[in-house]
């Protein structure tokens, strides 16, 4: 995993499913990461990949995402992990988005992946868009925005 | 710190409390009982003040404690607060007539267009989450540093960081799109629209010309148009000034208007 070079997604696939994983080194706290990754109201503010984001991002909450790689299509989500600063989960039954974050000398280690599948995911995998390009794009706006706040004046 | 100290101490930002108190609760008489019940708690736990931040932050945590205690559970304002309470001041001719009567007999009852910046402040701030709103006016208007301000609200100083980055930014984008004196496609004229009514002789634009975010708003960025609205605030004190008694008789006006709107009626 820590061999993909930050801010580049990479994707590994098999017959029965498909992970999507990108990093990024963040140059702020990771309780500023936390934050913007917790305040579901303000996802679309930020985050040019979320359309709009709704519910709460707490321990078994609940939030419907509606998304740039289709946005027709309403996600409805559990939060499935919620450890402050450091793990938050959220999925259906199709699978598991996973957020890591890790405090290091500079800020924070982000990580996100993805990983869909299940026994019918051949009959649908070549619908599924690619998530590469939305998940680097996603790790740059929450390094501009964190890394913004973080240099804001005292 | 003996109570007699405290006593003491705490007369010299009382008024600030009430006045920050107001702007969170957007009632006078919650930010009466508010302050009172603040000294009353600050008094029986005197011996727990370490001294480890200021006397004034540490009375402003308990203050903000039971603000946010009685705000938790309500329902935030829309970003369209003052359309709604103009139109519901409109179908409501005991309004116009009381607020007068205010005008013409008050010495606190001078209709001023910065103090209606003030005033429309409040009342928009409380779009923002809880938080936030208490976040942004500790900072922007009150003075405290991050350091109080997370010692205030028991959170990180970069959760603190986050609030007032994200409420500042969705202050000015609300400011923007709806002020008319600092854009000129902005909806809102209320300032002047009210001007014209309880100051007809006066031209709103000699007015506007004395307020500095007002006359030099093509000049300066939408960062440093809020900055100058926050020090209209700065230098106000809502029950001191000279537009106080007509100022929070139209604040008691809206509060209870969206009360109504929120369905939050007593």
């Amino acid at each position: 995993m820590n061999s993909i070079p930050t801010g580049k997604a990479s994707t590994r696939k098999t017959i029965f499913s498909r992970e999507t994983t990108v990093r990024a080194k963040i140059e702020a706290d990771p309780s500023i990461v936390w934050a913007l990754l917790t305040h579901a109201s303000d996802f679309s503010r930020w985050n040019s990949t979320v359309v709009s984001l709704t519910g709460e991002i707490r321990e078994g909450g609940t939030i419907e995402l509606k998304s740039t790689l289709d946005e027709k299509r309403v996600f409805k989500l559990k939060i499935k992990e919620f450890m402050p600063e450091k793990r938050l989960v959220w999925g259906d039954n199709m699978g598991s988005r996973v957020y890591s974050l890790e405090k290091s000398m500079g800020g924070t280690d982000f990580t996100m992946s993805e990983k869909i599948g299940g026994p019918l995911f051949p009959l649908f995998a070549s619908f599924i868009p690619s998530f590469d390009e939305s998940f680097e794009q996603f790790a740059a706006d929450l390094k501009k925005e964190a890394e913004k706040i973080q240099k804001a004046k005292k | 710190m003996t109570t007699d100290q405290l006593a003491i101490e705490f007369e010299n930002f009382q008024g600030e409390l009430k006045s920050f108190l107001l702007r969170i609760t957007a009632s006078v008489q919650d930010a009466e009982d508010i302050v009172q019940e603040t000294y009353i708690k600050a008094s029986t736990k005197i011996n727990t003040f370490r001294g480890e931040s200021s006397l004034k932050t540490w009375v402003f945590r308990i203050g903000s404690n039971l603000a946010m205690d009685q705000l938790r559970s309500r329902k935030r304002w829309p970003d369209t607060v003052t359309d709604i309470c103009r139109e519901e001041s409109l179908k409501n001719p005991q309004f116009f007539k009381e607020a007068m009567n205010i005008r013409q007999t008050s010495p606190q009852g001078n209709f001023e267009i910065k103090e209606h910046i003030a005033f429309c402040f409040t009342c928009v701030s409380k779009t923002l989450p809880l938080e936030q709103h208490l976040a942004l006016l500790l900072k922007e208007v009150y003075g405290f540093k991050l350091r109080e301000i997370a010692e205030i609200l028991k959170q990180s100083e970069a959760m603190v960081k986050y609030y007032l980055h994200v409420s500042r930014n969705q202050m000015i984008d609300i400011f923007d799109q709806r002020c008319s004196l600092i854009n000129k496609q902005g909806i809102c004229h209320q300032c002047t629209e009210l001007n014209g009514i309880f100051n007809p002789k006066q031209k709103a634009q000699e007015e506007l010309a004395k307020i500095e975010m007002a006359r030099d708003a093509e000049d300066k960025s939408k960062e440093e148009l809020f900055d100058l609205r926050m020090k209209i605030l700065q230098e106000l004190d809502p029950f001191e000034s000279g537009a106080a008694d007509l100022q929070l008789y139209h604040l008691e006006h809206n509060r209870k208007v969206m009360e109504k709107y929120l369905g939050e009626t007593k």
